[in-house]
């Protein structure tokens, strides 16, 4: 079966984690150690355990897991009200981007139970005993759950998502028909959290040329767009062996985009677009 | 500070820009695997058929038109799609100055095979 959905995805996997050791290939530097075990609240009836992913830029220590203690009945059922919770009453120094808290802007993406998620639209009761949070992976990390993009929001940049027009500008909006805008349907709704890119072994390997899925959906976002008219040039732009080709359809992306999206088929669309582009 | 170090984010990741190429290795591949699903069928099924027979039946069958054909066409999908697929690998896990290295010495090796067996097939198909 071909997945085409996060929400597709069956509860039962064959391998929970690639069995290999731990810290296995990992650079000296980024060995993951055991970190504090804070106390558990007082009087709580209710608690769950958060092994949480620390990283200090400030000292020389190396990453190190940290354990909390939530008390469910005061906290909110998100796994952001958990780090929320956690900052306000055990350690502010607990350090996460956030804006929403809905599932609109992409900040929370973390890697949640081994899978990236947003923090915000992950119930605490889906998690595994204990939970683990992590940073997305393949990063460099700045602090502990935050991720360094500069990288990503480049590569975002090189595919300039934006509109590109010959035409005049007209005098009112640049009209298009329904049916053309139902076609950026499942391509417009990306946030850019980079759950997909994190995840995607492609970007791991070759992650300096690759694209990766979340910039390869929004180049095809502006090449289904039918006001754009710099399609030509985007395609120059993408076909590259490393740029696009290294796309093997691995379908993490699709496995994980937290907004439902399939950045798969995308990809493939414009693999398709530029078979047809060569006659 | 190097050069590398200073350069902006949008510098590095543009690189040296798009190869505008990849297309044609991405069509190949998949116009050889379907090539390669009849071909190794056929390959498959021939040869099981043939386990129990003497050398003279085994030559008789090769030296007919239709299997040569096959077998031509069999060996130049099968190591063209190998190339392709070993390429992709290559390129994927080896980041060191060995890439170029393994690169030509996998071409030249899937050539040197597909060569071989060719001459192979002709020399049974016309030969003595």
């Amino acid at each position: 079966m071909i997945i085409q959905r996060s929400d597709e995805v069956p509860d039962i996997t064959l391998l929970k984690r690639f069995p290999v050791p731990r810290n296995f290939g990992v650079s000296a530097g980024s060995r993951i150690g055991k970190g504090r075990t804070w106390p558990a609240p007082g009087g709580a009836a209710r608690i769950r355990r958060f092994d949480v992913y620390r990283y200090d830029p400030d000292s020389d220590g190396n990453p190190r897991i940290d354990t909390f203690h939530v008390d469910l009945d005061d906290c909110g059922p998100m796994v952001l009200d958990a780090l929320i919770w956690i900052k306000n009453r055990i350690d502010p120094s607990l350090t996460f981007r956030r804006s929403c808290r809905e599932g609109v802007c992409g900040s929370c993406a973390m890697n949640i139970d081994g899978t990236n998620w947003l923090a915000c639209t992950r119930f605490i009761s889906d998690l595994a005993t204990p939970a683990t949070i992590y940073p997305l992976a393949n990063m460099s990390i700045i602090k502990d759950l935050v991720a360094d993009l500069t990288h990503l929001f480049a590569q975002h940049r090189l595919v300039e998502p934006w509109l590109r027009s010959r035409t005049s500008a007209p005098e009112r909006e640049r009209l298009q028909s329904p049916d053309e805008r139902h076609r950026l349907d499942g391509l417009y709704e990306c946030i850019m959290c980079f759950c997909c890119t994190s995840g995607c072994p492609s970007h791991w390997w070759n992650g300096d040329r690759f694209l990766g899925p979340a910039v390869l959906l929004q180049a095809n976002r502006w090449l289904t767009d039918s006001r754009d008219e710099a399609t030509g040039e985007r395609l120059d732009d993408l076909e590259d062996p490393f740029r696009l080709y290294r796309c093997h359809t691995i379908l993490n992306c699709t496995r994980t985009c937290p907004k439902g999206l399939n950045p798969g088929k995308a990809i493939a669309d414009i693999k398709k677009m530029l078979i047809e582009r060569r006659g | 500070m190097t050069r590398t170090q200073m350069r902006s984010a949008l510098g590095k990741a543009v690189g040296l820009g798009s190869a505008r190429d990849g297309v044609e290795n991405w069509l190949l591949e998949r116009v050889s695997a379907v090539a390669l699903i009849p071909l190794t069928l056929w390959f498959t099924v021939s040869t099981v058929m043939h386990a129990g027979d003497d050398y003279a039946t085994v030559m008789a069958w090769l030296r007919r038109p239709v299997t040569t054909t096959l077998m031509a066409l069999l060996l130049m999908a099968l190591f063209h799609h190998t190339a392709l697929g070993l390429q992709v690998i290559i390129e994927d896990y080896v980041h060191s100055r060995m890439k170029v290295l393994l690169l030509v010495g996998m071409r030249l090796g899937c050539l040197a095979m597909a060569v071989t067996g060719l001459v192979a097939t002709l020399k049974i198909a016309f030969g003595a």
